[in-house]
C-alpha cells in the first residue's frame, strides 16, 4: 500500500505521465478511427498481405537465425576466449547503429556486387525487393536481443548442472540439449520474442532493402506519404492489433512452459 | 585403486602443488581442510571436470590422466547435489541410463532398486523442488550409485543437511563403504573425519600436510592447523628445556610442563588435547608431574558435556561430561586443579 506522501505523489505524477505519453497516441489512433474504415482495411488484400508478409517473414528471420545464435549465446555465457568482449560488442553493434545505415550496409551485402548476392545469383535468387532480403535486413537490426537474452538465461543455469551431467556419463551434446537448453529456455524464448517483435516493427533497413513486397511498415509509410494520415491510419490500428496478438499469443506459449525452479535449487547449499 | 601422482594446478592466485595420494581399494579416505583450501578442486580433477597442469591420475592400474570424464566411472556427488530442476526424481536419477539406451523395463527396474535403497521410492515421481536437504541428498546418491562408479567422490555431504539426519546418511556411507566402495570424501569437519575414515587426508593451502590413519593424524598432528581440524584447543607457546634428567616446556607466562619425550626443538608450541586434562575440586593427593591451581573462567555447554574454561596462568580448556560436572560442583570462579601426564603433550617444532 502506497502512503501519500509528496515525494510519492510525484513519483505517481511523473509515472502516470510518462504512461499516458505512450498511451495516448495509440488510444488516439484507435478513436480517431471508425468501424467502417477498419472493417474496410481489414478486408482490403494488400494489407492483409502485407501483414502476413511482415509476420512470416520476421518469424522465419528469427527461426533461421536462432539456429546459429543460441550457440553462439551460449559461448558467450559459458567460455573464456581471447577479445570476447569485442564479440560482444559486435553483437550489440546493430542497437547503435541508425537502422537506414543498417539497411544501406545490408544492401551493399545483397547486391549482386555483393557477397551474398553473387553467391544467391549463381543459385538464381535474387534478394534485394525479396522476403529473404527482407529477413535478412530484420534479422541484422533484431539479433541482439535474442543473442543477449539467451546468453543471460545460459549464464543463469548453474554451471555445477552441467558438471554433475558430465560425471553421470552424458555427452556435451547431450549435456546442452538435456540440461542447459531446457533451464535457459524461458531467456531464449523471451529473447526469441523480442527478436520477432523488433524484425516485425522494423522499417528503416527493410525500406532500403525492399520497397516491395511491402511489409506493414513500409506499407503504412506508403499509405500516409501518397495518402495522407487518414489513409495510413487504420492499416496501422490493424496491424498494432495483429502485432499485439500475436506477442501476447507467444508470450503465452513461452509461460505456459512448465516453469523452472533453479532458484530452488540453489537455495539448497 | 587411486593414484595422484605429483598432481600440480593453478586456479587464479590459488594452487594445487604436488599433491600424492594413493588410496587402496575398499578404503574410506576422508580428505579433511577449511573451505578454500583446494579440497573440491582436488575432487574436480579425479572426476576429470578439470585437467591438472601436470601430474599423473591412476585409476585401477591405468593412468586416466588425459581420459573424458565420462570414461573414468568416478562418481561425484556434489555439495550442494546439483539436482536437475528440470526432471523428476526418476528422471535425475534415470539419467545416465539414457546414455547406454536400454530399455524402458532395464531403466524402471534398475531405479526403482536404488531408489529402493536410498529409501526414496516414494519420492520417484515428484519434482525435485519441494524436497529436503536430506531427500535431495539421497537423490543425488541414488542418481550416481546407478553408474556403478568404481570410486564415489563426496563434496562436504553433511554440509547442508541437519544434525537429525547426518547419522542416517553416516550410516548409509558406511554401508556402502563395506560392501567394497572406494569413497573419496571431502569435509572441514574432523569429527566426519574420526567417524567415517580408515584413512584421513589433511589438506591446507593446496598442500597435503598430514596423511595417516585417524588416530595418528589426531594423535599426533605435525602442526597448529592440523590440531585445529582436530578440534585441539589448548596450544602454549614454549621453550623446551633440560632438568634434572626430565624433559621440560616453559611457556610465556612462565609455567612449567613436564614431558616425556626427548625428542622436542629448542623452542614450539605445545598442544594438549582436553580429554587429556583431568579437573579436581581440590587439590589432588598423589603427587603429579603437572599439576596446576586455578579459576574457573567459564563454562560452555559442549557436545559431549561441558567444556570448562580454567585460568592457571595459561588459559586451558576442559572437556568433561554432565555427569563428573555435577560431581565437581564447580562454578564461575571456583578454584580448580588440574593435572595432566606427561605423555598428553605433543610438541611441534618453529612458531607455527
Amino acid at each position: 500500500m502506497i502512503k501519500y506522501n509528496p515525494f510519492n505523489w510525484i513519483i505517481l505524477i511523473l509515472s502516470s505521465l510518462v504512461l499516458l505519453f505512450i498511451l495516448a497516441p495509440l488510444a488516439g489512433m484507435l478513436l480517431d478511427t471508425t468501424g467502417k474504415e477498419f472493417f474496410e482495411t481489414v478486408k482490403d488484400r494488400e494489407v492483409q498481405e502485407s501483414i502476413w508478409l511482415t509476420l512470416w517473414v520476421s518469424f522465419a528471420a528469427t527461426f533461421f537465425f536462432a539456429i546459429g545464435s543460441i550457440p553462439l549465446a551460449w559461448l558467450l555465457a559459458r567460455k573464456k576466449f581471447p577479445l570476447k568482449n569485442v564479440v560482444q560488442g559486435i553483437i550489440d553493434l546493430p542497437v547503435v547503429l541508425p537502422h537506414t545505415a543498417a539497411g544501406i550496409a545490408i544492401l551493399g551485402f545483397i547486391s549482386r556486387d555483393g557477397f551474398l548476392g553473387k553467391t544467391a545469383d549463381i543459385l538464381g535468387l535474387t534478394l534485394i525487393n525479396n522476403p529473404a532480403g527482407i529477413a535478412l535486413a530484420m534479422a541484422f537490426v533484431s539479433l541482439p536481443f535474442l543473442i543477449n537474452s539467451a546468453r543471460d538465461g545460459f549464464a543463469a543455469v548453474p554451471e555445477r548442472l552441467e558438471k554433475a551431467a558430465l560425471t553421470l556419463g552424458a555427452s556435451r551434446s547431450r549435456v546442452f540439449f538435456t540440461i542447459s537448453l531446457p533451464l535457459a529456455w524461458r531467456s531464449i524464448m523471451t529473447g526469441f520474442i523480442m527478436m520477432f517483435a523488433r524484425g516485425m516493427s522494423e522499417f528503416g533497413a527493410v525500406v532500403i532493402v525492399a520497397y516491395h513486397p511491402m511489409i506493414a511498415p513500409v506499407l503504412i509509410y506508403e499509405r500516409f506519404s501518397s495518402f495522407g494520415l487518414k489513409y495510413a491510419r487504420p492499416a496501422s490500428v490493424l496491424f498494432i492489433i495483429v502485432a499485439l496478438a500475436v506477442f501476447i499469443l507467444l508470450r503465452l506459449i513461452s509461460i505456459r512452459k512448465k516453469e523452472i525452479h533453479i532458484s530452488s535449487d540453489a537455495e539448497t547449499y | 585403486m587411486l593414484k595422484l601422482i605429483n598432481i600440480s594446478k593453478k586456479l587464479g592466485n590459488f594452487a594445487l602443488t604436488d599433491i600424492n595420494i594413493d588410496i587402496h581399494d575398499g578404503e574410506y579416505y576422508v580428505l579433511l581442510g577449511r573451505s578454500g583450501s583446494g579440497k573440491t578442486q582436488l575432487l574436480e580433477l579425479i572426476a576429470g571436470l578439470n585437467d591438472p597442469d601436470s601430474g599423473e591420475i591412476w585409476l585401477n592400474n591405468k593412468n586416466v590422466t588425459k581420459k573424458k570424464i565420462q570414461e573414468r566411472n568416478v562418481g561425484l556427488v556434489f555439495q550442494d547435489y546439483a539436482i536437475f530442476p528440470n526432471m523428476t526424481v526418476f528422471g535425475n536419477i534415470a539419467y545416465s541410463l539414457h546414455s547406454r539406451k536400454p530399455g524402458k523395463k532395464v531403466i524402471n527396474q534398475k531405479v526403482w532398486q536404488v531408489a529402493e535403497e536410498m529409501n526414496i521410492a516414494h519420492l520417484l515421481n515428484r519434482f525435485t523442488h519441494n524436497l529436503s536437504c536430506g531427500e535431495l541428498q539421497r537423490v543425488a546418491l541414488a542418481r550416481t550409485l546407478i553408474t556403478s562408479p568404481r570410486l564415489l567422490l563426496l563434496d562436504e555431504p553433511m554440509a547442508s543437511i541437519d544434525a537429525s539426519l547426518k547419522d542416517d546418511i553416516k550410516r548409509t556411507l558406511r554401508h556402502l563403504n563395506r560392501k567394497g566402495l572406494t569413497i573419496v570424501h571431502v569435509t572441514h569437519d574432523y569429527r566426519e573425519a574420526l567417524s567415517l575414515s580408515s584413512r584421513v587426508g589433511v589438506i591446507h593451502n593446496g598442500h597435503i600436510i598430514q596423511e595417516g590413519s585417524p588416530a595418528a593424524v589426531f594423535r599426533k598432528p605435525v602442526n597448529k592447523f592440523v590440531a585445529r581440524y582436530a578440534g585441539i584447543k589448548n596450544f602454549f607457546r614454549v621453550k623446551f628445556f633440560r632438568e634434572a634428567g626430565r624433559f621440560k616446556a616453559r611457556c610465556d607466562g612462565n609455567l612449567v610442563f613436564t614431558l616425556s619425550e626427548d625428542s622436542y626443538p629448542s623452542e614450539g608450541l605445545l598442544i594438549l588435547r582436553s580429554d587429556g586434562i583431568k579437573l579436581y575440586n581440590s587439590e589432588p593427593l598423589s603427587g603429579f608431574d603437572n599439576c596446576f591451581k586455578g579459576i574457573v573462567k567459564e563454562i560452555i555447554p559442549s557436545e559431549y558435556g561441558m567444556e570448562i574454561m580454567v585460568n592457571a596462568g595459561e588459559i586451558f580448556y576442559i572437556d568433561i561430561s554432565v555427569n563428573d560436572f555435577k560431581i565437581l560442583q564447580i562454578g564461575e570462579s571456583s578454584e580448580v586443579w588440574i593435572t595432566f601426564p606427561p605423555e598428553s603433550g605433543i610438541a611441534l617444532p618453529g612458531s607455527v
